[in-house]
């Protein structure tokens, strides 16, 4: 049976079965052929970690806490408190408390303000019978010149 | 300003008064705290842009956006160094964390200063603390020698700009924005003039890096711990961008003429620095000349002054921020379990770490600016603007634009495609905190689409 999916899947054949909670071992043999024979091989518990010549491996931190959240190695009651708190302060607070008080924001840049202030002065403009847009900026009227003598 | 400046200041005695059980807890809940109040920064309550505190400090539509940016980063970095500074004796981890503070502290002061020579200041201070997190928290020799570089790079830029400043304090009796942006156009027409030009923008333009003068960049990044090269990339980049806005208002006349050499360099560097990422086999020196690409574009687009390139600029910086940032978090948890930065020899993760794998995809198609992302509006303003100012720029950022699509293509299918190499034979799962981590840079990003207006800076 593995070695008609290994056909089919050829991955599957290429990671094995862990015995150690939370390490996902990847097997060096090469990938098995059609034939069953080598099933049993594929399903053979997996050799510890090796070790340097001072008897030093490397330990993962699941073996201590198999719930380990990846915020405190060795306490798992600080490791799940910071995980609840990282979540609560980060996804609770900021983001969905932070987006909820930036979209309800007033007028941004006060674009509607500049929208509801351009539309007013269309309606006064056209109820006075002037052109909604001039070429001066000013009224040339109310601008006073200096004399030629001055 | 006060209200997020202080809680920040106070963030000191919490990290050295901490038992040492809860350090990482308490400074991480505090600075998601402060990253709330700093939200409050956008809200938009002046007629002038200008939301002061006192005459020295001040938060206008330019500087808000990449204030919010620097405090959303602090709790990320401290996230992202939780694995790797644990195992360290406890004084080194308060003094670690201390240093992320006071680059927040120092960066917050930058963007918020009224007064360019407090600018300035904060400027260059921001380089103690980076410089310590690198040579002392680097990962091989070569950190002595990447910090360095960076020092005096930086210095070397910054030195005329000093002088430059004191000229212009001489000739217009002050140094304040609120002030300066209002006064007459300065007559500039010597020699002399022009020095003084490129004194005001060459710190800025090393600080970016403009092509050129990035050497130091790759090397910084590559030697740094991951909190060095998130806040590195995330926003002291990012005050080179900054400072060239403030002082383009100021350098009008002479701008015109002078700037030619720094927006053809620019634009060179985006398709060089392509070219470069395509032949890389470092995954953080890739991610690092990816960024020396995108602010060379955001250098073209401040350059050549137009609202449409300032507004791109911007949102460039900020988008590019939490990308860049997002890419190096995941370069160090590859890195963490391999410990390898080469590529080749950390390959095929997609096996084991599937999860992993989407958030690859995810941050690299925001770095290679996916509609509808807000990277991909900033680099439209810029390349639109810059078509406009002239129609050849067109030729250079289609083929920038092309090289990073390939080099971020390269980048996922090289570090998560094809077969496991033999030698890594045990890899722990990804932990609930990458997962967060991630979940925390690329959630802006997309919210960002959907109010980009908080990021449009002046050209509202």
């Amino acid at each position: 049976m593995l070695s008609r999916l290994s056909r089919i899947y050829p991955a599957l054949s290429r990671v094995r079965l862990s015995s150690a909670l939370g390490s996902r071992f990847v097997s060096q043999t090469p990938q098995s052929s059609a034939s069953g024979a080598s099933v049993p091989a594929d399903l053979r518990p997996f050799a510890p970690p090796l070790q340097d010549s001072h008897g030093h491996a490397e330990v993962s931190p699941f073996d201590k806490n198999p719930d380990f959240h990846g915020f405190h190695h060795d306490e798992p009651i600080v490791d799940e408190w910071n995980m609840k708190l990282a979540f609560f302060f980060s996804i609770s607070l900021v983001i969905v408390v932070g987006s909820t008080f930036i979209h309800y924001l007033p007028d941004h840049g006060m674009r509607q303000w500049a929208r509801r202030e351009a539309e007013r002065l269309i309606v006064q403009r056209e109820a006075a019978g002037l052109p909604v847009l001039t070429e001066n900026y000013y009224d040339p009227s109310t601008i006073v010149l200096p004399s030629s003598e001055e | 300003m006060l209200k997020v400046l202080i809680p920040t200041i106070m963030l000191f005695p919490t990290i050295w008064l901490s038992s040492s059980k809860w350090l990482w807890t308490t400074t991480t809940m505090n600075s998601f705290l402060i990253a709330f109040i700093s939200l409050t920064w956008l809200k938009w309550t002046s007629d002038t842009g200008w939301n002061a505190s006192n005459s020295y400090m001040a938060a206008d539509p330019l500087s808000t956006p990449l204030l919010v940016l620097t405090c959303w980063l602090l709790p990320l970095m401290i996230l992202a160094s939780q694995n790797h500074i644990n195992s360290e004796p406890v004084n080194r981890q308060r003094m670690y964390i201390t240093l992320l503070a006071s680059l927040q502290t120092f960066m917050i002061m930058a963007f918020g200063a009224t007064k360019i020579i407090m600018f300035y200041i904060m400027f260059e201070a921001t380089l103690i603390p980076t410089l310590i997190i690198i040579t002392r928290w680097g990962n091989q020799a070569e950190r002595l020698n990447a910090g360095t570089y960076f020092l005096f790079y930086t210095l070397a830029g910054s030195l005329p700009l000093l002088v430059a400043l004191l000229l212009l304090q001489q000739s217009t009796g002050t140094l304040s924005m609120l002030v300066l942006q209002y006064s007459d156009p300065l007559l500039l027409n010597s020699w002399g003039h022009k020095i003084w030009w490129a004194g005001c923008l060459i710190a800025f333009l090393v600080k970016m890096p403009l092509y050129g003068m990035h050497l130091w960049l790759p090397k910084a990044h590559v030697e740094a711990p991951v909190a060095g090269s998130m806040i590195l990339a995330a926003v002291l980049l990012k005050l080179g961008g900054y400072g060239m806005m403030r002082m383009m208002v100021m350098l009008d006349p002479l701008s015109k003429q002078l700037a030619y050499p720094f927006i053809i360099l620019a634009l060179w560097g985006v398709i060089m620095t392509g070219l470069v990422c395509l032949r890389q086999t470092d995954l953080k020196s890739l991610i690092a000349y990816s960024s020396v690409g995108h602010m060379g574009l955001v250098a073209g687009g401040i350059l050549i002054q137009t609202p449409w390139g300032f507004t791109g600029a911007i949102i460039l910086m900020i988008a590019h921020g939490l990308t860049s940032s997002a890419l190096f978090c995941l370069a160090n948890t590859s890195y963490e379990r391999t410990h390898s930065r080469t590529m080749i020899l950390a390959r095929g993760l997609q096996m084991v770490l599937p999860l992993a794998t989407v958030w690859w995809f995810i941050a690299n198609l925001a770095n290679l600016a996916l509609p509808p992302l807000p990277n991909l509006m900033g680099e439209l303003m810029i390349i639109t603007a810059l078509f406009n100012w002239s129609p050849w720029t067109i030729i250079i950022t289609g083929m920038g634009t092309l090289i990073t699509a390939n080099y971020s293509l390269y980048m996922f299918l090289t570090s998560q495609r094809g077969s496991i190499p033999e030698h890594i034979t045990n890899l722990s799962p990804s932990h609930t905190r990458e997962h967060l981590l991630m979940t925390l840079h690329l959630i802006p990003i997309i919210l960002l689409m959907l109010k980009p207006e908080l990021m449009w800076g002046w050209c509202n």
